[in-house]
């Protein structure tokens, strides 16, 4: 039995817009869900959609396994936090948290105590006589998360809670909203555009795009396993470095030739999974920038630690790029290189110009970025060579855009 | 309030890109999707049909003297006084009442002349208080110069001067300026449209950023160039809601034209049916005006509701409301 | 050369700074005055047709004509004339009292249409809200002719749909039932209106808020009463004094209405009794003074609510 969940949940405005298409989700009880994705993909509908906010045009929604399409949202037991707040801005704090008490005629001095508590648990103790016009905006996020917890609801809602807030506080509101999900213990469904909101937050996350869902599973699955081009380049800071390929239909080994350079993988390897179907064919390489390793300076020696069973290292898997830029941002470094391989744009912001020009780029020379320690010696315009780990290797397939099952 | 549900001569030219039918379609659905499903606030359907009768029951009460007069504008003046007021009677007098608006009847005055004097005085005054307006609030928002808020105080405190404060004296002014029976008697007061000002200079607060503004004078371009080419563009909504109050206003305008005119042929339309009603009644009967004053409210009063049906588009009803934040 | 380039300054910064400061100055003062230019055509407008007629009338008020002697200096005897009319200000218990009728009704009525028209419950409500919106292109004086003809004693439709309902001999006109009258016919003309400017209000009211307050299982009427009222309750302030001031002003209809029966006195509102005094009594400056007394009265109400609701920290 699970807290919520949505079966093929369908939504298409008056205007024809589809806004979700088909979304199968279960959020189990206690869970902190994440929905993410690039704005319009769907994720505010899905959560306005539990809300009971936004109608249902196909589909199944269940609340504790309650059919609850046609329920009004003042009967789903479930509490909202909005992007902006939505405080009253013409009540007190203590009003305001207390709002939905006083609508069920909760005694006077039990809805008291129960705002206090809420409160405390918030820190807003010191500010129940202020206005929402008299308060910072953390101290407004602390409102609107007090009057959604006052109510005891069954799951929580929360659409984009953090986003107006500035780069510091929302770290800070990050670890707040955990700790009080943890004291509360409710199920909640999280909406954000922010990957690494995401990572950090949820039990399970799922990506949304155009209103299909990419991908649902841990942040962990997520990172490790993306399901698709589209999850691998959205997860992941800087995003992976993404390459058009051929696999080498050789005898006994299999061979990604990316440009004019070669990594070869193990055989064994090459022929679990569905990889081995791809021999003599184009296929999208995939490698995070944390798991290009410069070579004698640290970490990843080829085929070691951290490579999965599957693909065995053959050894000196290696690539040489030529740096354009080097980023010291203290504790690492960005290094931005050129490689002569066909670059491959998942653009995440799906911005329709860069996809205008086409998703495989004709040129040959792609760009790519690298994090290595501090002190690795690169300099813009030298050459360098990157140990690879062709565990850490992703592929995809060139048309679905699917990932290519590795046997990981 | 976009709605065009009456026929009105400037909505029949549809433009190329969207027919209007489909505007009124987006803009239904885009007026649909901002507002919250009506069945979330748990209404009962029996409370919706009470609503709905309130909504009859009100514009009812708001057509009756509109279908009245357009009912009447048909009778003779027996027919006005004698027949059942909500339907027609015959003689069928529509035409002939309104070719009565040609003449001069009695030697009271000629209805077109009027209209003629109100378009004039509306399109004159209106139009250059809004232009003044237009200026002024410019100034008034994206410049500091010295006393520049005392001024601006000056001018809304204005807003609290009774008409009669300000017309009376122009009147004595004007019986030693020779401005008595002359139309810019009528026009020059109303440029002044404090309430434009006021208006306009929230609205430019509002609609005209600063930078884009410094942009400007960055790149060099005069500040007169400014406010033609990068202001003004930018001003059009708004100065088309103060162009409309201010023309109503001038239309509207009873007590000045009452007093510094004393020719019927410089009046506007509200003096003039007033003054033909006023011989009506005093003459008791006797004086065939009634039919005229009837046909003659009909003739104010549909041009009015035409122009408002087509700039509704334009109307800011939220700039009178922006004033108040400050 | 760079060395020199970079030294001067250093050397010298109190000239370059006051340099730069009364170059800046300069430059900005410039900028006024073209601010000024932007003014100055409404300010010469304003100040011809309003301040100079405004200090014109307070001069002429302090002098009397008489029909022999001419004009002579009086003082604040026109004043004390005024001050102690019981006709002038049994006119300005009228309108007060038509304002406090008046304004209550439209508004409450113009509020419940335009939530209506805000949560769009109504069908068609655009349709509903252009025909609300169709008085205010009627000219008051048309409007005040049409009600004039609707309520007439003797052949008016509503007397006659009165008499059916066995209230016979009414007279709408008659000097018990003029002021009701009038309210019905300002309620008529203002009302849409009212209600527009409150239905825009209403629209700037965040969506979310609203939302919140479901989700919060809030009822209706909660949600219209306690959360959009108060949230558009500056604009609620707004139409008050903005009809208040009309309301004290009232002049056109009752000036129609006159025309038609004899229940409306030379002294029925401040502004007849000014109008009637000043051109059909040719006493121009009593009737000063009586607008200036009126002017003085709007001021002070407005100043003292003014200062009234920002000690209750309404206005900031």
């Amino acid at each position: 039995m699970s807290a919520v969940s949505m079966e093929a949940l369908t939504k298409v405005y008056a205007t024809g817009a589809k806004a979700l298409d088909a979304l199968d989700l279960q959020v189990a009880h206690g869970e902190f869900a994440v929905l993410v994705g690039p704005s319009g993909c769907g994720k505010t509908t899905a959560l306005r959609m539990v809300a009971g906010l936004e109608d249902i045009t196909s589909g199944v929604l269940r609340l504790e396994d309650r059919v609850v399409n046609g329920v009004s949202p003042r009967q789903r037991d479930v509490a909202m936090i909005f992007q902006n707040y939505a405080l009253y801005p013409h009540l007190t704090v203590a009003r305001n948290i207390g709002f939905s008490l006083e609508n069920k005629k909760i005694p006077r001095a039990e809805r008291d105590e129960r705002v206090r508590a809420a409160a405390s648990v918030l820190g807003l103790a010191d500010l129940l006589g202020r206005k929402p016009g008299q308060l910072s905006g953390g101290q407004r996020q602390r409102v609107a998360m007090g009057r959604a917890i006052v109510r005891e609801p069954a799951v929580f809602l929360m659409d984009e809670p953090l986003s107006n807030l500035d780069a510091k506080l929302r770290v800070q509101m990050r670890g707040e909203i955990l700790r009080v999900h943890r004291r509360v213990g409710a199920t909640t469904l999280y909406v954000t555009h922010d990957q690494t909101e995401a990572m950090t937050m949820g039990d399970r996350v799922a990506v949304l795009r155009s209103g299909r869902l990419e991908q649902y599973g841990t942040p962990r699955e997520l990172y490790d396993r993306p399901a698709s081009l589209f999850v691998a380049s959205f997860i992941g800071s800087p995003a992976m470095n993404l390459y058009e390929a051929a696999l080498e239909a050789a005898a006994d080994q299999c061979v990604v030739v990316l440009g004019s350079q070669r990594l070869t993988l193990a055989p064994a390897g090459a022929e679990r999974g569905g990889l081995g179907a791809y021999r003599g064919r184009k296929v999208i390489v995939g490698i995070r920038p944390e798991h290009l390793a410069a070579p004698g300076i640290e970490g990843a020696k080829p085929g070691i630690e951290g490579a999965a069973p599957g693909i065995e290292a053959a050894a000196g898997a290696s690539l040489t790029v030529d740096v354009r830029l080097v980023e010291p941002l203290g504790s690492a470094q960005l290094v931005h290189f050129t490689i002569d391989a066909p670059e491959v744009r998942e653009d995440p912001a799906e911005d329709t110009e860069q996809l205008a020009e086409g998703e495989i780029m004709d040129t040959p020379v792609a760009n790519g970025i690298a994090v290595t320690g501090p002190r690795t010696p690169a300099r813009a315009g030298s050459r360098i060579t990157f140990g690879v780990d062709p565990g850490q290797l992703h592929f995809f397939d060139p048309d679905t855009r699917e990932a290519i099952d590795t046997g990981r | 309030m976009t709605a065009s549900t009456l026929a009105s001569p400037g909505d029949t030219a549809a433009g190329p890109p969207e027919s209007r039918r489909q505007r009124r379609k987006r803009e239904r659905l885009q007026e649909q999707a901002a507002a919250i499903p009506v069945h979330l606030y748990g209404l009962r359907r029996g409370t919706v049909t009470l609503i709905t009768v309130a909504c009859v029951l009100f514009a009812i009460f708001t057509l009756v003297p509109v279908a009245w007069i357009i009912i009447n504008s048909t009778k003779s003046q027996t027919g006005i006084f004698s027949s059942f007021a909500f339907w027609f009677s015959r003689p069928f007098d529509f035409f002939h009442n309104f070719a009565l608006l040609f003449q001069n009847v009695d030697g009271n005055g000629t209805y077109f002349q009027w209209f003629g004097n109100t378009v004039l005085y509306a399109a004159l005054g209106g139009g250059g208080a809004t232009a003044l307006a237009g200026f002024a609030g410019y100034g008034f928002a994206r410049f500091r110069f010295r006393g520049s808020k005392a001024y601006f105080y000056v001018i809304v405190g204005a807003l609290l001067v009774p008409v009669a404060a300000i017309t009376l004296p122009l009147y004595l002014v004007y019986a030693k300026a020779h401005l008595i029976n002359s139309i810019w008697g009528m026009i020059l007061p109303s440029l002044v449209s404090p309430v434009g000002v006021y208006l306009m200079r929230t609205y430019v607060d509002l609609s005209v950023p600063r930078e884009l503004i410094d942009a400007a004078r960055i790149d060099g371009a005069g500040e007169a160039r400014i406010f033609f080419r990068v202001a003004l563009p930018l001003m059009v909504p708004g100065l088309m809601t103060v162009l409309l109050l201010s023309v109503v206003a001038v239309w509207n305008n009873y007590f000045l034209p009452l007093i510094i005119f004393t020719k019927n042929s410089l009046y506007p339309l509200t003096v003039g049916i007033g003054v033909w009603s006023q011989v009506a009644e005093r003459s008791g009967g006797n004086s065939d005006l009634y039919p005229l004053v009837v046909m003659g409210g009909l003739v104010t009063i549909v041009p009015m509701i035409a122009l408002f049906l087509v700039l509704q588009r334009y109307w800011r009803g939220g700039m009178l409301l922006g004033s108040i934040a400050n | 050369m760079s060395d020199t380039a970079l030294k001067a300054p250093r050397n010298a910064p109190p000239r370059t700074a006051a340099a730069r400061r009364t170059r800046r100055s300069a430059w900005s003062r410039r900028r006024d005055r073209r601010g000024l230019a932007f003014v100055a055509p409404f300010g010469i407008a304003f100040t011809l047709f309003t301040i100079v007629p405004l200090l014109y009338a307070i001069y002429e008020s302090l002098f009397t004509s008489r029909i022999i002697g001419g004009t002579v200096f009086s003082g604040f005897g026109n004043y004390h004339q005024v001050l102690t009319s019981g006709a002038f200000w049994g006119g300005f218990v009228r309108v007060i009292v038509f304002g406090a009728i008046q304004i209550p009704i439209m508004l409450a009525i113009a509020f419940f249409f335009a939530c209506v028209f805000d949560l769009g419950v109504a069908k068609a409500s655009r349709l509903f809200r252009t025909i609300f919106f169709i008085p205010f292109a009627v000219p008051i004086v048309v409007a005040a002719l049409m009600w004039g003809f609707l309520l007439e004693p003797s052949y008016g439709p509503i007397t006659h749909l009165a008499n059916a309902f066995g209230f016979g001999g009414t007279n709408f006109l008659s000097s018990g039932l003029i002021l009701p009258s009038i309210i019905l016919i300002a309620i008529w003309e203002w009302t849409g209106y009212n209600s527009i400017i409150l239905y825009t209000a209403l629209k700037s009211v965040p969506r979310d808020v609203v939302e919140a307050a479901i989700l919060d299982d809030t009822p209706l009427w909660k949600i219209i009463l306690k959360i959009k009222l108060p949230m558009v309750r500056p604009a609620i302030v707004m139409l008050i004094f903005l009809n208040s001031i009309g309301a004290l002003q009232l002049f056109v209809e009752p000036e129609i209405l006159s025309y038609q029966g004899g229940s409306i006195t030379n002294t029925w509102t401040p502004i007849v009794d000014v109008y009637n005094t000043s051109i059909a009594n040719a006493q121009y400056n009593l009737g000063a003074a009586m607008a200036v007394v009126l002017g003085l009265v709007i001021i002070v109400v407005s100043v003292a609510s003014m200062i009234f609701r920002r000690q209750r920290g309404e206005l900031s």
